[in-house]
């Protein structure tokens, strides 16, 4: 991965490229609309080219302080050792150079819904006719008490890929054989149901090979948890009683850390020690938009399911983990699907058509070991209950199957992340 | 243009929203749109999932009946196909089969 002066780069080539693409009588003219999107994630880099691909005649700029995007989907795949950050590391050189996107590499500290525009930290301030924010989760520091950004360098949550995922590999390569891995699970809603358990599925496949003695621990704050019935068959199958999930009734919920001896208080006041301590806490929309009234009292913002559109500020369209989705989990999947309606919805406004009833889909893979994985598909409609899973269709992968269908869906997992990586981000 | 009387006007809004989605103008680019996400940009799968670049529209239509009817092996495909009425899966096909 290039680290060279690409801001510089990435602006002259979206300039250029921008001006290529415009027909020759459109070079003139000034753009129907500016559109600002602030996020360069799932939703973000999505809406901001599909607007584009849609409508060439609107102005995209996006907002990502990042030179590129580390995916927390695969991430777990990179603790397990089997793929590097430069495998889930994806460039915005395509969304510039091919789409015409134009990539203002700083972030964004407040929006004025009233004035429509978005003031930078670089000091500059963008206006917008339409805004799309995707901002992804934060952390709730403080909800487990000991548990703040500076504890987070030393016990990591690694929910937000990048030197998190990083941090956590390195303490799972140095803890001796025999060791202890706990792991602390959030309650509802939190980004990404199945991601817990598949990162503890993919713990124990590195230390089955590695460290064969050791154990992991998860504690959770809630009572169930996706796909469930398919990670616990497939931990009896792998690896034996390797791992352990103790739910919210039998004392799950870790309310306390002590970072310095490494130990979790759990609800009824038990401790855990960790050779190494895995800490997901709650988490709420991203700060910009719990900064600028985006969201409600729970820190989650509400939007028309139809559209996305803010139902605290017009105008505004917030997708992705961030935005309160009906039955749509907080997934890269569901955040992808949302963008692309976001992005018609806010073609349709400019060009003053109407919005067709549109559909949602997600579709997430886990990988319970690299050659045996299992999914969960649905379907999406908004109805009067607003967004619902279609009755009837989608659901889980089957409990009984044969290894030859487990492998089949680990090689598909591969394949929707190569296919949905490069429609995003061209990389 | 003639107003609608109140409680006129609370039917018509009511019906609106009481009808289910498929039943509304649906828009087969944005219906075919989430089929990227795993099959690829323009259907151009550039890893296992199985791409949908060059297939024709009747080849499409045919293969979501069979995923949807459960005539066709399938991993995921039928529990997605089943989320789609025969009107949608007409508009995916040919749209699909647009895809350059």
């Amino acid at each position: 991965m290039t680290k060279i002066t690409r801001r510089t780069f990435t602006t002259y080539a979206g300039a250029a490229a921008a001006a290529l693409a415009m027909p020759a009588i459109g070079r003139a003219q000034a753009p129907k609309a500016r559109v600002v999107v602030i996020g360069g994630g799932f939703g973000g880099a999505t809406a901001a080219k599909y607007v584009r691909q849609i409508d060439r005649q609107i102005d995209v700029t996006l907002v990502e302080p990042s030179a590129s995007f580390t995916t927390c989907p695969f991430s777990n795949y990179v603790l397990a050792g089997f793929k590097t950050m430069a495998d889930i590391t994806h460039s915005y050189a395509t969304l510039t150079a091919s789409h015409g996107v134009k990539h203002v590499q700083t972030s964004a500290q407040a929006i004025d819904a009233a004035q429509k525009s978005v003031r930078l930290a670089n000091g500059e301030t963008l206006r917008y006719d339409k805004l799309i924010v995707s901002p992804g989760i934060d952390l709730r520091w403080g909800a487990i008490k000991g548990y703040d950004e500076a504890a987070a360098e030393k016990i990591p949550h690694a929910w937000r890929a990048g030197p998190q995922t990083t941090l956590l590999r390195q303490q799972l390569e140095a803890m001796p054989d025999g060791g202890t891995v706990v792991m602390a699970a959030p309650a509802n809603p939190f980004r990404c149901p199945p991601g817990p358990y598949e990162r503890a599925s993919m713990i124990a496949y590195y230390l089955k090979a590695n460290k064969p003695r050791s154990k992991i621990l998860i504690l959770d704050a809630k009572d169930a948890f996706s796909k469930q019935g398919l990670f616990q068959d497939g931990w009896k199958a792998l690896y034996g009683d390797m791992i352990t999930w103790v739910p919210l009734k039998d004392d799950g919920k870790v309310v306390e850390i002590d970072v310095n001896a490494k130990e979790v208080t759990t609800e009824f006041g038990k401790k855990h020690k960790g050779d190494v301590i895995n800490l997901i806490p709650p988490q709420w929309a991203g700060a910009i938009a719990r900064a600028s009234g985006l969201a409600n009292e729970a820190g989650w913002c509400p939007v028309n399911q139809t559209t996305f559109e803010s139902t605290l500020h017009r105008d505004v369209h917030v997708v992705g983990d961030a935005s309160i989705a009906g039955a749509m989990p907080k997934s890269g999947f569901a955040a992808n699907s949302q963008g692309k309606v976001a992005a018609m919805a806010v073609v349709n406004a400019v060009n003053n058509r109407p919005m067709a009833a549109p559909t949602y889909v997600n579709t997430c893979y886990s990988l319970v070991s690299r050659e045996y994985g299992i999914s969960v598909a649905d379907v999406y409609r908004v109805t009067d209950q607003g967004i619902v899973a279609v009755q009837g269709a989608g659901g889980v992968s089957p409990r009984e199957a044969p290894p030859a269908f487990r492998f089949q869906e680990s090689v598909y997992a591969e394949g929707w992340y190569a296919s949905m990586t490069q429609e995003i981000w061209g990389s | 243009m003639k107003c609608l009387r109140p409680a006129a006007l609370a039917a018509v809004v009511l019906a609106a929203v009481a009808l289910p989605a498929a039943a509304q103008n649906a828009n087969p680019q944005l219906l075919a749109f989430t089929c990227q996400g795993c099959h690829g940009t323009a259907g151009k799968s550039p890893g296992s999932i199985p791409a949908l670049q060059g297939k024709t529209a009747e080849q499409i239509l045919a293969l979501l009946k069979d995923f949807r009817d459960g005539g066709r092996a399938a991993t995921v495909m039928g529990r997605i196909a089943k989320g789609y009425t025969d009107a949608e899966i007409e508009a995916i096909a040919k749209e699909v089969a647009s895809w350059k």
